[in-house]
Order: structure tokens, then sequence, then C-alpha cells
């Protein structure tokens, strides 16, 4: 390439927050070499691996000032990601648009899904976003929850929304995004949220704030989600209260902020299992990603 | 006094049924107290949340919190009516760290009997529970009442009845306790 800047193919590694560890570990080669990402071995992008991505894309075009070019986008990928608004954001070039014929319908029938959408960093505007966002999910409950329908999961989830959404311009220090999806893995209908930015992280909120003991960032990250603390206030309730619904549902809420992880596999807990996995020394990426996943 | 939460929202644009945020807890908290200017002390003031599906922690915090803090400034009382089941969770969870976090704690009366099968909101000890259901069926009651139905000494029942006038869940009339 002729800016002595690279392309890059990235391997299938959209599937499910796990396997794209393999995509967040080429980041910092991507923020700093790579002009051009060559999506052809791609063959499924899931929420929670595209708002990630999204979020990689954006801190290469803040740190450079130019956009990574996205080649030899597979069609039904091209679909998927203009079906979810992904372009919209336009933190990546996309040579071409696609035809008129190939854009997905926008149909009550592909209503699984509520599109990104950007949350932004400041109060009032992020509060009225986040209503808009709840007013389009309760339009769409009955199509996104239809294999877990009962009007208490749609509630439920309200509160998760409402609450993750808020720490974005509560804690994080930038605007992030969130994204919602059903889609069908193997024999399961999974339906995941996902909710992500590029701040502080969890360690940097509490750095700035008031101090809290933990033994490793993973651990820190645990009792972010479990207990009632809060970097800003005397205690908090958000993140423990939808970690606590989460349970309820028996679902699964991932949470990744810099270099560590926590897992919470609810749909697992029963006896003696265990069901909270922590990871540290993780790939570094700024910020805080989290997802919730139910399945049925 | 009765304010009608959806129909109070509905007058300040909010969307409805949810109410969430700070902000939108603050705005409707503010509406509030201006509808409080002539609430007499020692009244009720009966939240109606009908219509309302889900009202999270900020706006708990923001609105509901806040209500009962000035209750207790000004001398009235707060009570909850047609709460949904996911508000009863998240207001028991907002009352419960608020507690766990400061050396007071928060609880309020409901009209109805909740999710929890108890006529309040909030963490309440055992005793304090039982004298809450009591004073359902027994509207006034003294501190000789309470101490037959409990089985507890004068003096600790004394004191618990100070902790539930503290949390405004009982109202002193003369010698006799009533419920809110």
């Amino acid at each position: 390439m002729g800016d002595g800047r690279m392309r890059l193919t990235v391997p299938d590694m959209f599937r499910d927050p796990y396997t794209f560890e393999g995509i967040i570990s080429k980041y910092e080669e991507i923020l700093h070499d790579v002009s051009e990402i060559d999506m052809s071995r791609v063959s499924f992008i899931e929420p929670y691996s595209m708002v990630s991505f999204l979020l990689m894309g954006r801190s290469c075009f803040r740190k450079r000032g130019e956009k990574i070019k996205l080649i030899n986008l597979p069609i039904h990928i091209h679909q998927y990601l203009a079906r979810m608004d992904f372009f919209k954001t336009e933190v990546f070039s996309v040579p071409g648009i696609l035809d008129e014929g190939l854009v997905l319908k926008r149909s009550s029938e592909s209503s699984r899904l509520i599109e990104i959408t950007e949350i932004p960093n400041k109060e009032r505007q992020g509060a009225n976003v986040i209503s808009s966002v709840i007013a389009r999910f309760r339009k769409r409950g009955s199509m996104i929850l239809k294999y877990w329908m009962d009007d208490t999961v749609t509630d439920y989830f309200v509160t998760v929304i409402s609450e993750l959404c808020q720490n974005i311009f509560e804690h994080s220090l930038d605007t992030g995004f969130v994204s919602m999806q059903t889609y069908r893995s193997g024999k399961e209908n999974v339906v995941r949220l996902v909710i992500s930015d590029s701040g502080v992280g969890i360690h940097g909120s509490f750095e700035a704030g008031r101090g809290i003991d933990y033994k490793s960032p993973a651990d820190l990250i645990e009792k972010a989600l479990t207990l009632p603390v809060s970097s800003k206030r005397d205690f908090g309730y958000g993140l423990c209260q939808v970690n606590s619904i989460v349970e309820k549902l028996k679902g699964t809420i991932l949470l990744r902020s810099n270099d560590a992880s926590v897992a919470a596999l609810y749909n697992k807990k029963g006896g003696s299992s265990k069901h909270m996995f922590q990871r540290d020394g993780l790939p570094p990426f700024q910020g805080t990603q989290i997802t919730i996943s139910l399945t049925a | 006094m009765v304010i009608n939460v959806f129909k109070s929202a509905k007058d300040a644009k909010v969307k409805v049924p949810d109410l969430i945020t700070r902000p939108v807890g603050r705005l409707m908290f503010t509406r509030a107290i201006e509808k409080l200017g002539d609430i007499s002390e020692e009244e009720i003031l009966l939240l109606d949340f009908a219509g309302i599906k889900v009202t999270d922690s900020s706006f708990i915090d923001e609105f509901i919190v806040k209500l009962i803090k000035h209750s207790a400034e000004k001398n009235y009382y707060v009570k909850l009516t047609n709460i949904s089941d996911i508000s009863e969770i998240n207001i028991d969870s907002v009352f419960n760290s608020y507690s766990n976090y400061n050396d007071s704690r928060i609880a309020v009366s409901r009209a109805e009997l909740g999710r929890n099968n108890r006529y309040y909101i909030g963490p309440l000890n055992e005793h304090e529970s039982d004298i809450i259901d009591y004073f359902r069926i027994n509207r006034s009651a003294s501190f000789e009442d309470i101490s037959r139905f409990t089985g507890l000494d004068i003096p600790v029942v004394k004191t618990i009845m100070e902790e539930l006038l503290k949390l405004r869940l009982v109202r002193k009339n003369k010698d006799d306790f009533t419920s809110v």
C-alpha cells in the first residue's frame, strides 16, 4: 500500500463475543498500521462484535483522522450492516452502496432488532436518546422477545437498557452505542443486547472517583457488577440491578473493560457449578463493552 | 392529596409508560413540589402510578426518594398505589442500597399488597413488618395493644414504633398510632 499502511484480512471471528477476542487482539495493529480491512472471510456478524468493531474504527478515525476502508464485504454482511445502521455512523469508508433491490426491507418482519444508536455523553441529550430507544423497543418488543414473550421480560429489558445507557454519560466520559437483535445460532434463538463505549472504562471511572479495594481488574469489574457500588455517588444501583435481572431471567452477561472481563452465565447456574468467570490480561481495548443475552 | 403520576408525566411532555433517567425524575419532582404547595401537615400524599410500567433507579432516586425526604421536612406522608412489579423491584433495590450505605433507612407505604406480600416497600425487619401488617387490620393501636400482639416488652415496642415513625410508615395520634 502506498501510504505505508497495510491491508488486513480479518478472520471469521465475529460469531460471538468470545471468538471476537481474536479481532481485539489485532486492535493495536489496526489502530496504527491498517488502512484497509478485507472482510471477505467474514460469514456472520453478531451485535456485540459489530458494535465493538465500530468502536475500533471510531478510535482509529479519532486517532488518525482517516477512515479505515472496508473492502470485499460479502453481500449478506453488507446488507446486514446496512440494516443495522452501521454505515450511518460514518466511521468506516465503504466502496459503493448497495443496489436498491439488495437493501433489506424494514418491514415488521425484520423488526427483531434495535438499530445501532449513539448515546451522547451529555445527560440531557443522552436521556432523550434513551427515551427514544426505549420507545422503539416497546414498539418492537413483541418481535424481539418473541421466544421469551411475557410482559415482565419486556419490562425487565426496559430497566436494563435504561440503566446501562445512563452509565455511558454518567461514567464513561465518552459517547457510546446501543443495539439489540434476535437471531438464530445453531438450534438456538438468541436475543442479544449490546451497550458499549470507548471511554475511561470501569477502572478509570473508579480511579477518578471513590476508590474500592480489588485484587485485579477483573475482580473490580465483578464488584461493580455484583455490589451496589458507585464511582460517583455514595452507592450505585444500576449495574447491580442489571445483574440481578439477568440472573432472574437466567441469561448471560459479559462485561469487558480495557484488559479484563467478567462473564456471568446464569443459564448454567445451579448446584455447585461455577457461573462467574473472571479474565485478566486480555488484549487492551479501551472503554466498557457489555452484552446481555438470553437463549431459547 | 393525590398525584396521578401518569397524567403529570403527560402534562410535562414526558414519554410514558416508562419513567426513566434522572432529568425526568428531577422534572417530575419539581412539578410535584409545585402541586404540594398547599398540602397540610400530617396529610397523606398518594402517588398513583396507574399506567406507568417501568420506573428505573435514577428516576426513583430523583423523584420518590426526594419526595420522601421532602415529606419528612414538611411533615406529610407519602404513599404509593398501582405500582408495577418491576417498579416495586427497582424501588426495593434503591431503598436497600440507600439503607446499606447510609446511617438511615428509607421505606414507603403502599395502598395494595405488593409482590413482597407487604403493604410497604423497604428494608424492614420482621417485627416492624408484622406491626405494619397489624395496622392494616387495626387502624389504630397503643403501645399496649402492640405489645400484646407481638409479645414484646413495652420498651422494645417503643423503640420499634420510634423507628416506624422515623420511617414515616405510621402516624402518632395522641397516645395511639395509626397507619399511613
